[in-house]
């Protein structure tokens, strides 16, 4: 037995004290944390310009959103007799309960646009040919993960803004075709929102979908190493002149004396040049830290200054009017609503066409897009390379009709999805006193 | 480096904002006038933070004890101190209804959980339950006192009338005087001319049509001027103008509001009548032994009479019936025990006696004509 712990012991802590020179070595080159990052990073990719760290700051959201998530669900009880008044108890009562939450939630919102914004920057260096494609469709997954983690998420206070939001969500899948009222059944667990729903949604929210996406998000790093960096180094791969190099002067290039002289690879490398190189370590993890503490003080600084909204306790006898979807989800709302039409006494399913075909369609289209690219190789890392400039249209078009619908939906509908211009108010919601 | 020091700057805020809460100013100046009025253990005991009344079986989760510490000290700190430190007043009906166990909002209505001032007693603009202020009651133009009542009534709705509550036990006698069961249907009884009004508080405002309701859009000003004029409210209806005064429209339109839908544990519901406290020490006695007439005895026990009579033992639930065979002819008897409402109906001056027994009405016991003559014979005999 205390065999058996030592030998544990020993595997665990070897490292700590090297015994000879071989084990400082492994030490080393053994150790994850210090080979997470390759030891050398290309310039161009750490470069503010190139990436604007959308990516970091997308998993710096998500790392303040798991651990301000595992703090929030010491308070909270997926039970539609206790969820509302655990979030009035987080919002009056815990020590910085409303810290907690308004930073889940901003965090939240500022994942779903960081995103999407660091989909379109990949998007517009044409960061997603050849190799990299599979780590196109893994974010494209992680992209819908998001979006989903958001939607369960939104269930979860059990108030009227978190009932009906998901109320229009579900109608909306149930008009897929075929499969469409077994999903909503699935998502559901009945047919109706209730309690089987609330804790369905509390599972794939705390558990099922924040660890796929840590294990996502582990295998996207993974590839961008596995597909040779960032596509940021694409363009100084082809600006690669083919150069004499002096042999390195410090190494005797000889093996055990019998041979003599550098071979080709070290004559002309295949890696790329010395000066487009950096030190991972201090430069790229000081980067990722600042964005990290940038991202946190956005987060912070929002939650102090707004609060999460928390409307009446969620009641199914009563719809609000109007009752939105969550704000990513608007633009789809929107088109629900305008493909929802009556022709004679045939009632077009707009939330097939604008609910499901259309998302569906989108979708689909951007996750194939990478093969249907035939611009030159050359466009690759670059922003806004003159030959892609159709696609780079048609993407920011596309993006462009989303926002202005999501911006009709929240700030243009009002009751009865009447149109009401900024400052033109509401007409008065009755009161019971 | 800017970041740093904003970092620091926002952390700061946020810890301020955290700890310059509302209501520990109130504890502190509280624990002041513990001490000003000499009691200085107590003052040395309190500790500074959120205090609420707890109750899961009603619900209650009462956080208004954090700012309003003095509710509890009636007996020791004057009426005098200003709000929020003011003892509750002294009420008849406080002892039935301890604090611990029915907390505040129960009462009061507000927001519970909050720990601001303003999130609790109006609640803001998501919450539709505000605490019945002065300025709430006298919207209406009633005082907080009338319109607490309407409260009293989600638990009291089935007292016949209830000390405390005149506005309340008013509408009630309206009620049941204006027959409005003729129309409108209330658990289970009455016509299906009008709506439903057995969960008529639990009704959603929103779904009332404002278009001929006049100044603020709330339900009691709905039902309060459909009650005073039904026609201008609801164009076309058949519901007859009653010709009520105002405060008689207030008080229905408070006890329409009142018909909720609650659900919380027997031992929180009021005993609607009052009911003449059994004699503990008197258990049901056999009944006396009378020669030629044991059929009748046993029929009295078995049947179980002696649970509601004596005797010779005085009133239980009904009256003695010792001697009973001289009180009554042998008729009458005989009709009251073959069915004693019918013999009620039958009979004016009965109509008063249900009430000298606590309203209850002997129940038909369903006996064969056996069975009345035996017990009749016994009866004639005690």
């Amino acid at each position: 037995m205390r065999d058996q712990f030592l030998k544990l012991w020993e595997k665990l802590t070897w490292s700590w004290a090297p015994r000879s020179e071989r084990e400082s070595g492994e030490a080393i080159v053994q150790n994850l944390w210090l080979h997470w990052f390759p030891a050398k990073v290309a310039r161009r990719s750490m470069s503010w310009n190139y990436s604007l760290y959308f990516g970091v700051a997308a998993a710096s959201l998500f790392l303040i959103l798991t651990v301000t998530g595992l703090l929030l669900m010491l308070f909270y009880v997926p039970a539609t007799s206790e969820a509302y008044g655990d979030m009035k108890d987080l919002q009056f009562a815990v020590s910085f309960g409303w810290l907690l939450r308004n930073q889940h939630r901003w965090a939240a919102h500022g994942m779903v646009l960081v995103v999407y914004l660091h989909m379109a920057r990949v998007f517009f260096t044409g960061a997603y040919r050849g190799q990299r494609f599979l780590n196109w469709i893994i974010g494209v997954i992680l992209l819908m993960a998001t979006l989903l983690l958001s939607f369960t998420g939104y269930l979860l206070p059990w108030d009227q803004l978190a009932l009906w939001a998901v109320t229009v969500g579900t109608n909306i899948a149930r008009e897929g075709p075929v499969v469409g009222d077994t999903i909503r059944y699935l998502l559901l667990g009945g047919t109706e929102i209730g309690q089987n729903a609330l804790l369905r949604f509390y599972v794939l929210h705390v558990f099922i979908l924040p660890v796929s996406v840590w294990i996502m998000f582990g295998y996207h790093m993974w590839r961008v190493r596995k597909d040779g960096g960032m596509a940021a180094i694409e363009p100084l791969k082809f600006a690669r002149k083919a150069e004499p190099k002096q042999p390195s002067a410090t190494k005797s290039y000889s093996l055990f004396g019998l041979t003599r002289g550098a071979t080709v690879q070290v004559l002309s490398s295949t890696e790329l040049e010395e000066k487009d190189l950096a030190f991972s370590s201090p430069d790229l993890t000081r980067r990722i830290v600042v964005v990290f503490l940038l991202v946190f003080n956005v987060t912070l600084l929002l939650s102090l200054l707004s609060n999460a909204p928390l409307e009446e306790a969620a009641n199914p006898a009563l719809t609000p009017n109007p009752a939105k979807a969550p704000w990513y989800f608007l633009w789809l709302q929107e088109l629900v609503a305008s493909t929802t039409i009556g022709i004679g006494s045939y009632r077009i399913s707009g939330g097939l066409i604008g609910g499901i075909i259309v998302p569906g369609l989108l979708l689909g289209v951007l996750a194939v897009w990478p093969l249907f690219d035939r611009s030159p190789r050359s466009c690759e890392g670059v922003w806004f390379a003159p030959e892609r400039r159709w696609q780079n249209i048609t993407f920011a078009a596309i993006t462009v009709v989303i926002i202005l619908l999501i911006a009709v939906g929240l700030g243009i509908r009002g009751p009865y999805w009447r149109l009401y211009w900024p400052g033109q108010p509401w007409p008065q919601m009755p009161r019971v006193l | 480096m800017i970041l740093s020091v904003a970092f620091f700057v926002l952390v700061a805020l946020a810890f301020f904002r955290e700890y310059d809460s509302e209501w520990a100013p109130y504890e502190k100046h509280f624990r002041l006038i513990l001490e000003q009025h000499n009691r200085i253990d107590d003052a040395r005991r309190f500790s500074v933070g959120i205090k609420q009344i707890w109750n899961p079986e009603m619900g209650v989760v009462d956080r208004c004890v954090t700012c309003h510490l003095g509710y509890d000290w009636g007996s020791v700190l004057p009426a005098s101190l200003p709000q929020p430190f003011t003892p509750h007043t002294a009420l008849p009906y406080l002892e039935k209804h301890p604090f611990l166990r029915f907390g505040c909002t129960p009462c009061h209505g507000g927001q519970g959980w909050a720990t601001e001032k303003v999130a609790a007693h109006t609640g803001g603009e998501h919450w539709d339950d505000p605490m019945i202020s002065t300025e709430v009651a006298g919207r209406y133009q009633m005082t907080m006192g009338q319109m607490v009542q309407m409260r009293c009534n989600f638990c009291h709705r089935h007292d016949l009338s209830t000390q405390g509550m005149d506005q309340i036990n008013l509408a009630k006698q309206l009620f049941k005087k204006k027959k409005c069961l003729i129309c409108h249907t209330v658990e289970g009884k009455g016509g299906m001319v009008g709506p439903e009004l057995t969960f008529h508080g639990d009704k959603s405002p929103e779904l009332l049509d404002f278009s001929h309701v006049t100044g603020d859009k709330t339900m009691f000003n709905w039902d309060y001027q459909h009650l005073m004029d039904p026609g201008k409210v609801s164009p076309g209806t058949t519901m007859p103008t009653f010709g009520f005064k105002p405060e008689e429209a207030r008080a229905l339109t408070m006890m329409l509001l009142s018909w909720k839908h609650l659900t919380f544990p027997p031992q929180y519901i009021p005993s609607p009548i009052e009911v003449a406290p059994l004699q503990v020490v008197h258990l049901p006695a056999e009944a006396p032994n009378v020669p030629g007439a044991e059929d009748g005895r046993k029929l009295f026990q078995t049947r179980g009479c002696n649970q509601c009579h004596t005797i010779g033992a005085g009133k239980l639930i009904g009256p003695d019936l010792a001697g009973v065979g001289s009180r009554h002819p042998a008729d009458w008897l005989r009709g009251w025990l073959a069915d004693p409402s019918a013999m009620i109906r039958a009979n004016p001056d009965l109509a008063k006696w249900p009430d000298e027994f606590g309203g209850i009405v002997m129940p038909n016991q369903n006996l064969t004509p056996a069975e009345i003559n035996a017990i009749l014979a016994y009866l004639q005999k005690v």
